[in-house]
């Protein structure tokens, strides 16, 4: 079948089965290595992507299901040097180790730390852990995780009110 | 051992990683990332018994498909193997052929490759495989591969048990007949894993031209696995390249030479391309390794006073269908009664431990390797002795806890100074309020809290005698490193190891800049590949820091000499007296009077005119650092505080704190690291992770929805709280400190939970069942639901 994807911007049409998974095809068409597959079965997180701004997993969506949809990767985030304010968090505040499982933490929260900034409140720790329940991480017990949200979303609450 | 650094200045200190980057950017290259072209793609048939006999292979359904594919069975592999044989008369001889002949002997054993261009076309291809098997009873329990009437799962084998050995030191006997009270309590561990997010994964390609092998793996130890490929292929060992990529965790999982790992290359020299396989979760679960899954009984003898005298254990682990490369089967009983003894004050003990073999998933390593059941057991015991004796278990402890050191155990274990004494009484007074909680809970109808302390030491980065006792095909512990500077003044450090979450690219670089008197940012840490860093045994055993730090030290300190002796010679000073730093080299006292790192480094490779006479050009320096003979000693005292509904069985962990000593701390923000992730693997171990079989070793857990891993709201922040003991046996004074914070939680939370419901606790998995049916003497219903 014909999809017409527009991956971190860029629209092109490919030809796929209509069994292949978005996951694959961003992975082998689109070379985005950033996708990681942690288990093919919806419980572990690694694959998340944003369809139209919000965040799937990409090993339970065929790509067929996305025909005329935007789709944005980790890749587009912040560039090669992961700039945006949550990798920058990440970094800071040790919330990754291996790094298997990061572009899919940071794909589920980056919207979540984004919500919160609009709404103008600092979640507490339990509902950052619960926003990030559908996402496994085995190196890092989360601590780094939840304290990378906490200042994505601090920084930024603070940077608004001297604004 | 060696001289200690000038002015340590970036070792110590709180660097954010330099490896983050790429992983954050999704510019990380893993296994999967690595596509040769005109790849084939591998996909296996596995078996769906757990003991039979292979009656058929029908590949006849492969001809009715639309696309080339190609296969190759057990026939086809002659008589390549994993090999992970002891050299004790008392172990059975096994081998696990790489893909299985005449008979499968676990669930997901591979029996047919299959291969195809595509990834999902080799998958439709191996479901058109069809195996035909004649089902055998399957060794499903300890008492089954114990009963001499069960036949062998190996032809030749007397019973289902790999080896039992003993170990011993003192007098047992003399413990036995001074003690004024024993115990014998008996407590098990259950059948987990590491789970890496990442599964295993190989590809291997072939080039004429040189003719190299290249082999990427998705493993922690690129050379054991270049030997290993190299011996059982007949392969030159000079023309074998093996390349660990970015790796997706480890946790000891990935520290084992796997079948598919000799399989995949010898399909790329057979069919004459490249060959990938990347293992599914399924596969992953099935059939990569297991852990614990140990059973001991222990007998304390103990004085009228409340003394420890002495200790017997009784060790069992059901390792499964095949010993594993290069630990073996013998890894993890072995392990358990070599680290019993623990941080304890006895001379006498005597420990009898074995292998046993069933139809399940082979046993291998994982964080803690045999520690953490040895410790759930021994710290089980401690507050069961306490109790029965009526001591308080925190006071009990520290009668009996070691305070002199070195101390030599009653097995002729040295251990080197630690703070056993400090770590427990920093836990005593931190819980102190939550004990009161929990006394205060006892009469509660509805919630209980308890308190519970795991004690621990825990031997890391031992060196080459631990191995040779031990008679496995791993015959040293030792960590090389090469340091190398550039003639623009910057370092590459190249070492054996491979880095999957640890912070070797920045802590090594750390080391070496503190010694080369440069910045960390300027330090380039290579890892993982054969063919630019030297042999050494690869990350396990808790030595990257402590003898891969060490290594860096020792070898960034000869360059430094050599830059010294030339900054000497240029400015016309003692080069004694030479201090590096900040990328100067100057006399010590005169900072006015310096020369750039940069132009030394300049005159050591280019503008050789400028050494001093006689001296050889070239900068770069290489050592190999092996670990002590008994390993350095780090200890830890962990405390978890839990709230239990009785009527529901519902745990809340409500607290965990650590008090841990790994010696000189090289970056704390990477030590944190460590000790909290290994801390809730722990915390999976003790409450929710759990690999079931039925009673034909049919394996229940084969998906995420089975086997539970802790999410992040289960999880309390982890308090964490750093003594810090130098070894004098290390270069750097560090300590191993990668598996200690998955050793304490079972026992910890284990222990939380029979003070909160007053009784004894004999097993985890403390899963909502097993606390609901602990409660029932809390809710007065003495039926067992």
């Amino acid at each position: 079948m014909n999809v017409t994807l527009t991956v971190n911007g860029t629209q092109r049409t490919i030809t796929v089965e209509s069994r292949r998974l978005l996951a694959d095809v961003l992975r082998q068409e689109f070379n985005l290595s950033g996708v990681h597959i942690g288990c093919a079965h919806g419980a572990c997180g690694c694959c998340t992507v944003h369809v139209d701004g919000a965040p799937k997993l990409s090993c339970l969506t065929f790509a067929g299901q996305c025909d005329g949809k935007s789709i944005s990767t980790v890749e587009v985030l912040g560039g090669v040097e992961a700039e945006h304010p949550l990798q920058a968090a990440f970094r800071s505040e040790h919330g990754l180790q291996c790094g298997y499982c990061t572009p899919g933490f940071v794909m589920t929260l980056a919207p979540f730390v984004d919500d919160r900034v609009a709404e103008g409140r600092m979640p507490d720790d339990l509902e950052i852990r619960e926003a990030m329940s559908g996402n496994i991480c085995r190196c890092t017990g989360y601590h780094g995780i939840v304290a990378a949200v906490r200042k994505a979303i601090g920084d930024r609450l603070a940077k608004g009110t001297q604004a | 051992m060696s001289q200690k650094m000038d002015r340590p200045k970036h070792v110590g200190a709180r660097i954010q990683r330099f490896e983050d980057t790429r992983f954050l950017s999704g510019t990380a290259r893993y296994i999967d990332d690595i596509r040769p072209p005109n790849v084939l793609h591998l996909s296996f048939v596995r078996a769906q018994v757990a003991h039979g006999k292979i009656l058929d292979i029908d590949t006849s359904g492969l001809e009715f498909l639309d696309f080339p594919v190609q296969f190759f069975t057990g026939a086809d592999i002659g008589d390549l193997s994993i090999k992970a044989h002891q050299d004790f008369p008392e172990m059975q001889y096994s081998e696990q052929p790489l893909l299985a002949r005449e008979r499968v002997r676990f669930v997901g054993e591979p029996v047919v490759a299959v291969l195809a261009d595509d990834s999902y076309q080799a998958e439709d291809a191996a479901e058109m495989v069809f195996v035909d098997y004649e089902p055998l009873p399957a060794v499903a329990t300890m008492a089954q591969a114990r009963d001499p009437e069960v036949p062998g799962l190996f032809d030749g084998w007397k019973t289902n048990v790999f080896i039992e050995r003993q170990m011993k030191g003192g007098d047992i006997a003399k413990a036995r007949a001074e003690a004024a009270h024993v115990f014998t309590r008996t407590y098990s561990t259950q059948r987990q894993a590491g789970v890496p997010m990442e599964g295993r994964g190989v590809v291997a390609e072939y080039n004429p031209s040189d003719r190299m092998l290249t082999v990427w793996s998705s493993t922690q130890i690129p050379h054991l696995l270049r030997t290993y490929l190299s011996e059982e292929l007949g392969w030159p060992e000079s023309r074998l390249r093996v390349i660990a990529p970015d790796v997706g965790g480890g946790f000891g999982v990935k520290g084992q030479v796997f079948v598919e790992e000799v399989l995949v290359p010898w399909l790329a020299l057979k069919t004459g391309r490249p060959v990938k396989w990347i293992e599914d979760r399924r596969e992953h679960l099935t059939a990569s390794i297991h852990a614990r899954d140990h059973q001991h009984t222990l007998e304390a003898y103990v004085s009228a006073d409340g003394r420890l005298l002495g200790l017997k254990a009784d060790i069992s682990v059901d390792v499964g269908a095949y010993s594993t490369f290069p630990f073996t089967a013998a890894g993890d009983p072995g392990m358990a009664a070599k680290v019993m003894p623990g941080p304890y004050d006895f001379q006498h003990y005597e420990a009898t431990f074995r292998a046993l073999a069933s139809n399940k998933c082979p046993i291998g390593t994982y964080r803690g390797v045999g520690r953490p059941s040895a410790v759930f057991a021994q710290e089980r015991l401690m507050d069961d002795i306490a109790k029965e004796l009526g001591l308080d278990p925190i006071e009990f402890r520290l009668k009996n806890i070691i305070r002199e050191f070195p101390y030599k155990n009653a097995l002729g274990f040295t251990y080197d100074p630690g703070s056993y004494a400090e770590t427990l009484e920093k836990i005593q007074e931190l819980v102190a309020q939550d004990r009161a909680a929990a006394l205060a809970s006892r009469g509660d109808p509805n919630k209980r809290i308890g308190v519970g302390l795991a004690c621990f030491v825990e031997q890391t980065a031992h060196g080459t005698p631990d191995f040779t006792r031990r008679r496995v095909p791993i015959e040293t512990g030792y960590i090389a490193a090469r340091v190398e500077m550039t003639p623009d003044g910057q370092a590459i450090v190249e070492v054996g190891l491979q880095n999957h979450g640890q912070g070797h690219e920045t802590v090594f670089a750390q080391v070496a800049a503190d010694a080369l008197g440069i910045a960390p940012q300027h330090v380039h840490v290579r890892h993982g590949d054969t063919l630019t860093t030297p042999y050494s045994v690869g990350t396990w055993g808790s030595r990257g820091g402590a003898l891969g730090g060490g290594a860096v030290h020792m070898a960034a300190g000869k360059l430094a000499d050599k830059l010294k002796a030339i900054a000497g010679h240029l400015l016309q000073a003692d080069a004694k007296t030479i201090v590096l730093k900040d990328g100067l080299a100057h006399p010590e006292g005169e900072p006015g009077r310096h020369v750039a790192v940069a132009k030394l480094a300049r005159a050591a490779l280019r503008n050789v005119g400028e050494l001093p006479q006689g001296m050889e050009p070239g900068l770069e320096a290489q050592v190999s650092l092996d670990g002590p003979a008994d390993g350095t000693y780090a200890n830890a005292v962990h405390a978890a505080v839990v709230e239990i509904d009785i009527h529901s069985g519902k745990l809340e962990l409500k607290r965990f704190v650590v008090a841990e000593d790994c010696g000189t701390i090289l970056n704390p923000l990477v030590v944190d690291g460590q000790v909290r992730g290994g801390v809730v693997q722990g915390i999976g171990s003790a409450l929710f992770e759990h690999f079931i079989y039925d009673e034909d070793c049919q394996p229940l857990t084969t998906t995420f929805a089975d086997y539970l891993m802790p999410l992040a709201p289960e999880i309390p922040d982890i308090e964490l709280h750093h003594f810090e003991t130098p070894t004098p046996l290390t270069p750097l004074g560090a300590k191993g400190l990668g598996e200690g914070g998955a050793i304490g939680p079972a026992a910890a939370i284990a222990n939380a939970v029979a003070d909160a419901l007053q009784v004894e606790v004999q097993s985890t998995p403390l899963n909502a069942n097993a606390v609901w049916r602990l409660s029932a003497h809390a809710r007065g219903d003495l039926h067992d639901g």
